[in-house]
């Protein structure tokens, strides 16, 4: 009856699940009042028991619940009959499903089968016939953070079950109890005893047959009635021993009947002085019997003192055990709770031993949402703050760039104004028509102007001394007498860097960049698109690439048949010297020695130079080392920055762009290149050709070096490595377009200079002076084309065969001089002549 | 005052320091780590010289064994040359005799010789004695001197007696603005390698 109602009352809840084990006990007990229908837990709004689960024919397999703590601690442990714990707690409850092709919510009926671990839905609670089922044995359950609320998946192996619940905490119960559930079937199975009821707490049910649920009590009489029986035993044994007696008396009775009976006085005497005996003898035996059954009496009395004492350890065992019991369930519970939300415990305010705690916890929780909020706003402050700082950042940062510009552009228009003025004051010196007050004058102006040095020149913008390549920017001019114009054209190359430095090589980069994007360094391959980038200049970001692909290029069918070489010729080098290593070791020191990477005497560059020098003179002993090489080496290295990638990039330009011979005994095809580049000049440069000539200036004696070391040194840095990128790749007609466009570029001040060693003079410092390397460039290939290599290669064989030619003449001559001067019999100077002879 | 202009040329062994003395002698400079001379350089200096002014116009070799061949452009049309050796490598006492030996074959005729025997600073590890390099001197009619580039011992002296040695001018009344015609001796043209 009271089921019913309950059951009428909650049939509208959503949800009903029976797991409160007092609750269980508030409805099996019937003497007790109704519970309310909603017990103390505001939160669950429905936890109740459903009908269905209540029927006597429900197996006891349902254990004592594990369950959650708030809920338990109104139960005492009670004692209880056996078929007490068959009143079976289901798990049952309205949820919706979500089904079918149109992910419809259906309402379901769902209960909980113990035995498969199976969760049955039905249309309707009445409902026979399931319409499907989950099984939990291997299903795992989620619950999406931004799904509706309540929504639950349930995945099994073969598919996967959306549900809802009412609200959160439903679900979250739900969940919490699914895993219980599929816990406690794992563990069942695991234990391997289907019947047994529950692993957690119940491990003497070996203890009585017929008990499901030994309990405390029960085991209690039983012990009891065990001793009893003993004592009982006892006493038994006893009866009977005093039943031989009377039998033993009954016997004397007739004994005294046949004594009666007796003939004589003598034999009734005999027969009765026997029997008095035999009574005497009895009485003792009595005697001895009543003491030992009063022994037997004390050690009862002991016995039963023992028991009672055993009786009460056996309590506190029980007492402990069950103590342990709760403590486990608790844990378990929390482990439970913990599992599939922690805020469900926490929100469970029925507990009255953590209500202090959870109290806490909640207050806790207040202060750090409050915390949250409070960050929050700070965040957002904090972000709008970095964002307005950002703007003003960027706006300084723009003004700065802006005063930098300006200021670059003042320092070099102020760089441009000295310059005009050392040149007017230059003129002023050279003038004639000067008195001597004014001359003075000039020259104590020219003095001031020297004395401050460039460095103190007011330097508004911050930059550098030296270049990535550690290359000195404004380069130095050791040129005593030409100190003005030297600072005239170091001026200009300020004023022109500085204008320059932001424009120039942006574009350049993203060309370059743009080129490069998908190519690795190693595929490159030759093409005019190529050739036009590489004649630009290759920026110093890709410069290292670039190189080491053309030397790779240029030298692999050497490197392919000998990939060891450079390790075997450092080898060779190092277990016997060449005879150049000498010479080489001289001019060690002495490479590149204003930049900065080989300043210094203990640098590693230089013992990189060296090894590469010596592993050269082996690798082509015929040019050995050959003074030169060691900036060609140095230039390599700077750029590579690898000592292999060097000496092979020495290799490339040796032997590979250099025609044969350039670095041989005697220079033969250095020399050559001189009468070819005179003869390119006197076509492509036909003023400054008459102009020399008029001043008997053979430009040979410049440009020799030129040649030889690829202007190493006789450039600024940045249009010596432009110049090297097309070098590298194009070859020697590079060397002589750069050559003819440096005279071009700097013709006209050529032209003005009348006096032959004032022109050397110039020549010699001239090409330092170049700051415009773009224009330059433009010259050297646009300006000198047409420039046929087809020509070009005619004109050295031409003038090759020309000069060898000559140096043998040269040498029969100096035999004719030896044999002639030997028949002169020039005393002194002969005899010194021919021990040198046999020297040579 | 006039000026003359003597074309003067360095030979010598690679390393003996001829850059070094002219660096000391234009710029009155030295220094340690100097680059190697590839080709030639030219560099001038003023100085005076009893009545005249000799503008030098130095032309400083490379001295490596296989510029050799090149000599011939510089000392072509010199007024002097000056042949260095270093005191602490008799290997270049023997370079600067192949030198002396060149010059006197396919130099110009009345070239003035100076021996330089540098480095004599370093006089504790002496390998050329002054004795036998002087006498060689002696023996050719040239000008020898020690010097020390690197503490500017004897190397004014050095241009100073070279300056003694050139014959006065012919033609006084040439102009001193003109400037003085180098090749006082064309060099026939065989002779000639570059
Ligand atoms: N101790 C000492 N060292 C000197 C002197 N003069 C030159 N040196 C050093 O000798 C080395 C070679 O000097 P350079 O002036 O380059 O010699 P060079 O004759 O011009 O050599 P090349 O140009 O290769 O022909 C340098 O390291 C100088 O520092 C000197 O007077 N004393
Ligand atoms: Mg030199």
């Amino acid at each position: 009856m009271l089921f019913i109602t309950i059951f009428t009352v909650l049939q509208y809840t959503d949800l009903f699940i029976f797991k409160y084990p007092h609750f269980l006990y508030l409805i099996h007990q019937p003497r007790q009042d109704p519970p309310p229908a909603h017990p103390q837990t505001p939160e669950l709004r429905a936890p109740l028991s459903s009908p269905a689960n209540l029927g006597p024919a429900e197996p006891s397999a349902l254990a004592p619940p594990v369950t959650i703590e708030a809920f338990c601690d109104q139960v005492q442990p009670q004692p209880q009959t056996p078929s007490s714990s068959s009143g079976v707690p289901k798990l049952c409850g309205y949820l919706q499903k979500q089904g079918g092709p149109l992910k419809a919510w259906k309402q379901r009926w769902f209960t909980y089968e113990e035995k498969k671990s199976q969760l049955f839905y039905y249309r309707t609670p009445q409902d026979v016939t399931p319409l499907g089922r989950v099984e939990l044995g291997s299903a795992t359950f989620t619950y999406p953070l931004k799904a509706e609320n309540g929504t639950f998946h349930i995945q099994t192996p073969e598919r996967t079950f959306i549900l809802k619940a009412v609200s959160q905490q439903v679900m979250l119960y739900w969940l919490q109890q699914l895993q219980l559930k599929r816990w406690q079937h794992r563990v069942q199975q695991s234990a391997g005893s289907p019947g047994c009821s529950d692993s957690t707490n119940n491990n003497n049910n070996s203890n009585a047959p017929g008990e499901n649920q030994p309990l405390p009590n029960t085991s209690d009489f039983q012990l009891t009635g065990y001793f009893k029986s003993c004592s009982s035993l006892l006493l038994q044994e006893l009866v009977w021993l005093l039943h031989k007696a009377l039998e033993a008396a009954q016997l004397e009775k007739r004994t005294c009947g046949e004594f009666l009976a007796a003939k004589g006085e003598q034999e009734r005497l005999e027969l009765l002085r026997h029997r008095e005996r035999q009574a005497a003898d009895l009485r003792s035996r009595l005697e001895e019997v009543k003491t030992e059954a009063e022994a037997l009496r004390r050690s009862l009395a002991q016995r039963d003192a023992q028991l009672s004492e055993l009786q009460e350890n056996l309590r506190m065992m029980m007492e402990k055990n069950q103590a342990k019991q709760e403590v486990i369930v608790k844990l378990s519970d929390q482990v439970t709770a913990c599992m599939s939300d922690p805020l469900h415990s926490l929100s469970s305010p029925s507990n009255g031993l953590d209500s202090q705690t959870f109290k806490q916890l909640q207050q806790e929780i207040e202060n750090l949402k409050d915390d949250i909020e409070a960050y929050k706003t700070q965040n957002k402050f904090l972000n709008s703050e970095i964002y307005q700082l950002t703007k003003l950042w960027r706006k300084s940062s723009e003004q700065e760039k802006s005063l930098m510009v300006k200021c670059a552009y003042l320092e070099a228009s102020n760089c441009q104004v000295e310059s005009r003025y050392l040149g007017v004051l230059r003129k002023l010196q050279e003038s004639k028509a000067l008195e001597a007050g004014e001359r003075e004058a000039v020259k104590k102006l020219i003095e001031d102007a020297l004395r401050g040095e460039l460095k103190s020149v007011a330097k508004l913008t911050p930059h550098r001394d030296h270049d990535e390549y550690g290359f000195k920017i404004i380069p130095d001019y050791e040129v005593e007498d030409m100190k003005l114009l030297a600072k005239i054209q170091a001026l200009e190359i300020r004023s022109h860097n500085l204008l320059h430095q932001e424009a120039g090589d942006r574009p350049l980069l993203g060309r370059w960049a743009q080129y490069l994007a998908g190519r690795s360094g190693d595929d490159l391959c030759a093409s005019p698109e190529l050739k036009s980038l590489i004649r630009a200049g290759v920026p110093q970001e890709y410069r290292q690439q670039v190189w080491r692909w053309v030397v790779r290029a240029r030298t692999h069918s050497i490197k392919d048949h000998h990939p060891q070489r450079y390790t075997q010729l450092c080898e060779k080098s190092r277990t016997s010297p060449h005879p150049a290593s000498r010479q080489i070791q001289l001019d060690l020191h002495r490479t590149l020695t204003t930049n900065q990477r080989f300043s210094s005497p203990s640098s590693p560059a230089l013992q990189q130079l060296r090894r590469i020098l010596l592993a050269f003179s082996w690798h082509n002993p015929a040019i050995g080392y050959c003074q030169g090489l060691n900036r060609l080496a140095a230039i390599a290295l700077l750029v590579l920055q690898s000592e292999e990638d060097a000496f092979w990039c020495l290799v490339t330009v040796v032997e590979a762009i250099m025609p044969l011979d350039y670095y041989t005994k005697n220079l033969v095809a250095s020399q050559a290149d001189q009468r070819v580049l005179k003869e390119f000049m006197a076509e492509k440069l036909p003023r400054l050709a008459a102009h020399f000539e008029e001043h008997s200036i053979d430009v040979s004696l410049i440009t020799f070096n030129w040649f030889l070391v690829v202007f190493v040194e006789s450039l600024p840095s940045n249009i010596l490595l432009r110049l090297w990128d097309a070098f590298l790749y194009e070859g020697t007609k590079v060397i002589f377009r750069y050559a003819l466009a440096l005279f071009k570029y700097k013709e006209e001040d050529i032209l003005k200079i009348h006096d032959s060693v004032e022109i050397y003079q110039y020549l010699r410092f001239f090409t330092k002076t170049v700051s415009d390397g773009r224009k330059l460039t433009s010259i050297a290939f646009n300006d000198m084309n047409p420039f046929p290599g087809r020509l070009l290669r005619n004109r050295r064989a031409v003038h090759l065969e020309r000069l060898q030619g000559e140096l043998r003449e040269l040498e029969e001559q100096q035999k004719e001089f030896v044999t002639e001067s030997a028949e002169r019999k020039d005393k002194e100077l002969d005899t010194m002549v021919s021990e040198d002879d046999e020297e040579l | 005052m006039a000026i003359r202009e003597l074309k003067v040329c360095l030979l010598g062994d690679t390393g003996v320091g001829k850059s070094s003395i002219v660096c000391r002698f234009v710029q009155d400079h030295f220094d340690h780590n100097i680059s190697p001379t590839i080709g030639a350089s030219f560099l001038t200096k003023t100085v005076p010289c009893g009545n005249e002014l000799h503008k030098f116009l130095i032309w400083d070799t490379a001295g490596q064994e296989r510029f050799h061949s090149l000599a011939p452009m510089y000392y072509r049309g010199s007024a002097a040359a000056v042949i260095v050796y270093d005191i602490t490598k008799l290997d270049s006492f023997q370079t600067l005799k192949k030198w002396v030996k060149e010059l006197k074959e396919h130099g110009p005729e009345d070239i003035v010789v100076a021996i330089a025997g540098n480095k004599n600073d370093l006089g504790d590890i002496r390998e050329v004695p002054m004795k036998e390099a002087k006498e060689f001197a002696e023996s050719i009619a040239a000008i020898f001197i020690e010097t020390s580039a690197r503490n500017a011992v004897n190397v004014e002296e050095l241009f100073q007696k070279i300056s003694k040695q050139i014959p006065p001018l012919e033609n006084p009344e040439v102009d001193s603005n003109e400037s003085f015609k180098l090749t006082r001796q064309p060099p026939p043209s065989t002779r000639r390698c570059c």
